[in-house]
């Protein structure tokens, strides 16, 4: 990593302004002269000594009294050299632009439109600049500038959302949105153009049975062949990085649950995890088996979800029951562990909340014997089915370049045979102290991801059965008084820790000014946590970089060329959730 | 009363009584793949209305009864109401020429009729193809009077399947006219006496048992198409609901839905009846004669002929259900590669075959 920041700084003489490496967190970030941004980008994906060939997440972070007010910062990721890097771009307020990098990375395209709803920054030369979450028709400004009141502007019975037919038509906001554009999301052409048009334009969602939620996406049709695919995001957009910023680190952890709710603890996982690197605290042993436990768990809830529905998607009905019928059996466990079956609250910063019972781990070792021929019995009705087969086989195929361009992480890069599990390259929680593989697909198309995810969910009981044999006796929070609760019983009985609890969850913690990156391998994929802090107990910035979104970005990309049959195979083999795509 | 008064009198109750067996049929089929979908998933299916849910079929009907009719703005109207009207009226009237019991004569006035085939014409097998071929245009007319793409995008998928399809049918009956040498479902019914071995399915000759003039893989063929003609899994693309949300009734709603979801299950119950009496053998039981006659009370042997007539065919409809519980759904180039590359080779191998049996080995 030194070598490389030499050879930047050599490469680019004026355009590196700052380096600066956390050896704590073991991140290394760079300043960069915007001006100088896609040089910079371009040196450092086709370098072979960078190699950054992944573009994790694309976030702005607002800074009103600075000069240069907004700061763009990538997260580039090299998977041959496994090493991450983050670089950063200030720019000023007036006028805010700055060079697109969707010409080297696929994938910028909807994080650059992200940004651009969110921030206000313009990238030049984006091949489709418009709002992605927010309406299009947006005129309240960019909500996650420091300036946007965190309980938003005006209530919304002020908004005239609905046109009511015994009025006039309400006048189209003006926007920088070109009637050509929009006539892309309009149901009636506003013009019927000269002579016949051959393209059949089909509005799937976001009422649909299989569209996983809210998702909309624009068909244009030949027939039944997609020409076209144009996903519209927001329907389920609910403003959590702003809410984030008005909250202590502590209550941030209910609205985590929200995102990926079919396996809501994978999120908690993930953002405590963030929070804790940020705090530079360590979790004693045992909470560290008990999370990875639970955090398989939750896998395989997600993955049995994913099989019943993409199932149902391509018409077999029984797999989506049998499914749902172990997945009851591990909710009965959820409950058990911390009450609530859908979502779930269970991890906390330096630890978890509440320890496993034996009758629990009983419980869980009886699953674990029956659940490979559970999962036998699902393969029995699929795996060999000729339709099922005609119907995964080669469909939305993505090779691994372009999964790997488009930053496609977890089930859907390893389908396309990049072996790349953070739970392997960067192992956290007890990850490398059992065994277990990591499945690997050949082809990038719908059977190999969904093999993976069969394949998985055989791996992930493998780690929970290891994991409960090696199980340590232990405290299950970690010992840190600045940021961490006493536990309840001493509340109730001592006056030092009941006024150590009142002053923690009044004040909320501290965490030293830093800013930090934590990666977390999810169900779906890479889920990530970018949290700057400020030094005062609410995150200033906090970006989630979810996997669901990034992967939407190739939909178009998989879904050219194939029918419409195929359309609703591809909702399924992304596993997307939209509480987590649209955030 | 006029010989022609009689003769309409007695048609008039034949049809009812046919009718009301085809619709309690139907609202038994409601029930029972919800029934037997429940029990292949591990689940309870329609639990609340009566004992074991049922009753349920009848609170749907009450239900779909006094729904809001909606007819979606834009839509062609005439054409909306016709469409449901059309495939109902034909699925029902299919029924006419299947024969559910022996070929007995009754006397009643000085007339001779037939109790258990509603009209007992030469044509049958060809009557039956032609009413199921105008069953499609209600589909496309559905599809295509809703004025919403997706009801559009089904009613093109289900004429593309149905003309597919209806040929494969045609081609897999063919062999069988060959043996019978009748076209009326009746003489057809009637060859295959004698125990199962003389079922067209084995094919014997009437004067043994080597099943020579087998129609196995006619049976076969007749019995995918008669799935895809009557749009279920895994050929129910028209709608396809994880796809088109309903296909081609998307749009409807109340009776105008029932009808289109009673047609479906008639064609089901039409289908396997026609399956029944082509390769099946129709009302003959399995043993040669009738148990009945064999213990004397020949007057009863009708009892034993419609019991066996309606296990096969209920055999039929249960396939239907458990088809699909275990298979997902085709792809539309899929559907169509399998009727055209795979289905047609194998009707047509069929027919040259038998063609070819036939001649050198002649039936009595």
């Amino acid at each position: 990593m030194k070598a490389l920041l030499d050879n930047l700084k050599a490469q680019f003489p004026d355009a590196i302004l700052a380096t600066r490496v956390d050896a704590a967190r073991a991140e290394t970030s760079v300043s960069v002269a915007a001006a100088r941004l896609l040089d910079i980008a371009r040196y450092l994906h086709d370098a072979p000594e960078a190699a950054f060939d992944h573009l994790t997440d694309i976030c702005s972070v607002d800074y009103p009294e600075d000069q240069m007010r907004f700061e763009v910062v990538y997260h580039l990721h090299s998977l041959p050299l496994q090493q991450r890097l983050r670089l950063k771009a200030r720019i000023a307020e007036e006028d805010p632009a700055i060079a697109s990098v969707t010409g080297i990375w696929k994938g910028a395209n909807f994080l650059e439109r992200e940004v651009y709803d969110m921030m206000g920054i313009r990238f030049s030369g984006h091949p489709d600049l418009r709002r992605i979450l927010l309406p299009e028709d947006y005129a309240e400004g960019y909500p996650l500038r420091k300036d946007f009141p965190a309980e938003g502007r005006g209530w919304r019975s002020q908004f005239d959302f609905i046109p009511r037919f015994d009025e006039a038509p309400m006048d189209v906001v003006e926007s920088e949105i070109s009637e050509e554009t929009k006539d892309t999301f309009r149901t009636e052409p506003g013009t019927p153009g000269p002579g016949r048009k051959e393209e059949l334009l089909l509005n799937m969602g976001p009422q649909h049975p299989s569209t996983h939620g809210v998702l909309r996406v624009v068909l244009m049709l030949d027939g039944e062949r997609v020409v076209k695919a144009t996903p519209d995001l927001g329907y389920l957009h609910r403003g959590v990085e702003k809410l984030a910023e008005g909250l202590t680190y502590m209550q941030m952890i209910p609205h985590t649950d929200r995102l990926d709710y079919v396996c809501a603890m994978s999120n908690n996982y993930a953002y405590v995890r963030a929070v804790e690197k940020l705090l530079e605290i360590t979790v004693p042993i045992r909470a560290e088996y008990v999370r990875t436990i639970v955090a398989e768990m939750q896998r395989i809830i997600g993955h049995l979800f994913w099989l019943g529905t993409q199932a149902l998607d391509i018409g077999a009905m029984t797999v989506f029951f049998w499914t749902f019928r172990e997945r009851e059996v591990l909710l009965d466990m959820f409950e058990k562990l911390c009450g609530a079956r859908l979502t779930l609250n269970y991890y906390r910063i330096g630890g978890v909340d509440s320890d496993f019972t034996p009758e629990l781990v009983q419980r869980m070792r009886a699953f674990l014997d029956i659940f490979p021929e559970k999962v036998k019995e699902y393969d029995s009705l699929i795996a060999s089915n000729r339709i099922w087969l005609g119907r995964t086989k080669n469909v939305a195929l993505l090779s691994a370049e372009d999964a790997i361009n488009f930053g496609c992480t977890g089930p859907v890069l390893r389908g396309s045979g990049v072996a790349y599990d953070i739970r392997k390259a960067e192992p956290y929680g007890v990850y490398d102290k059992v065994e277990w593989e990591v499945p690997v697909g050949k082809n990038g198309d719908t059977y190999d991801r969904y093999w993976i995810r069969m394949e998985e969910m055989r791996q992930s009981a493998r780690i929970i059965a290891q994991c409960l044999d090696q199980l340590p006796e232990g405290p299950i929070m970690a010992e840190a008084p600045q940021y961490i609760p006493p536990p309840k019983e001493l509340v109730m009985r001592d006056m030092e820790s009941l006024i150590h609890h009142f002053i923690i969850y009044t004040q909320g913690i501290k965490p030293p000014k830093a800013e930090t990156y934590c990666s977390t391998e999810a169900p779906k994929g890479e889920l990530g946590f970018f949290i700057v802090s400020d030094g005062s107990p609410r995150p200033y910035r906090l970006k989630i970089r979810s996997p669901s979104f990034v992967h939407m970005g190739a939909f178009d990309h998989m879904a050219r060329g194939y029918l419409i049959s195929d359309v609703i195979t591809i909702f399924g083999t992304y596993d997307v959730v939209m509480g987590e795509c649209d955030r | 009363m006029t010989e022609l008064g009689l003769r309409l009198a007695v048609s008039f109750v034949q049809i009812l009584a046919e009718m009301s067996i085809v619709m309690f049929t139907v609202a038994v089929m409601t029930l029972a793949e919800r029934k037997v979908l429940g029990w292949m998933q591990d689940r309870m299916g329609p639990m609340e209305v009566g004992p074991y849910g049922i009753l349920q079929p009848l609170a749907d009907g009450v239900k779909l009864f006094f729904k809001e009719d909606i007819v979606p703005a834009g839509a062609n109207k005439a054409m909306f109401a016709l469409a449901p009207m059309l495939t109902m009226v034909v699925s029902m009237i299919g029924f006419a020429v299947i024969p559910f019991g022996p070929d007995m004569t009754l006397d009643i006035g000085g007339l001779t009729i037939k109790p258990f085939v509603v009209a007992d014409i030469n044509i049958g097998i060809l009557y039956i193809l032609a009413i199921a071929s105008i069953g499609a245009y209600g589909i496309i007319l559905g599809g295509w009077s809703s004025n919403s793409k997706y009801s559009l995008l089904g009613g093109l998928r289900s004429a593309a399947q149905v003309i597919s399809y209806e040929l494969n049918v045609g081609l897999a009956i063919v062999g069988v006219l060959l043996l019978s040498g009748s076209l009326s479902l009746v003489e057809i019914t009637e060859a295959q006496a004698g125990g199962f071995w003389h079922w067209f399915v084995w094919g014997a000759r009437p004067d043994g048992f080597f099943p020579i003039h087998t129609q196995v893989f006619a049976f076969v063929v007749f019995v995918i198409a008669g799935v895809a003609e009557t749009n279920r899994i895994p050929f129910d693309l028209p709608e396809a609901e994880s796809e088109l949300v309903a296909g081609f009734f998307t749009e409807y709603s109340g009776m105008k839905f029932a009808f289109f979801v009673s047609a479906e299950y008639a064609s089901m119950v039409l289908v396997s009846c026609v399956a029944a009496a082509l390769f099946l053998g129709g009302w003959n039981a399995p043993y040669p004669g009738t148990i009945f006659e064999y213990i004397g009370f020949q007057q009863l042997a009708w009892i034993e002929h419609i019991v066996w007539f309606a296990a096969k065919v209920y055999f039929f409809l249960f396939m239907f259900i458990w088809l699909r519980a275990t298979l997902p759904r085709l792809r539309y180039d899929q559907l169509m590669r399998f009727g055209w590359k795979v289905l047609l080779p194998i009707a047509l191998a069929n027919i040259i075959i038998t063609a070819l049996t036939v001649y050198f080995f002649p039936r009595g």
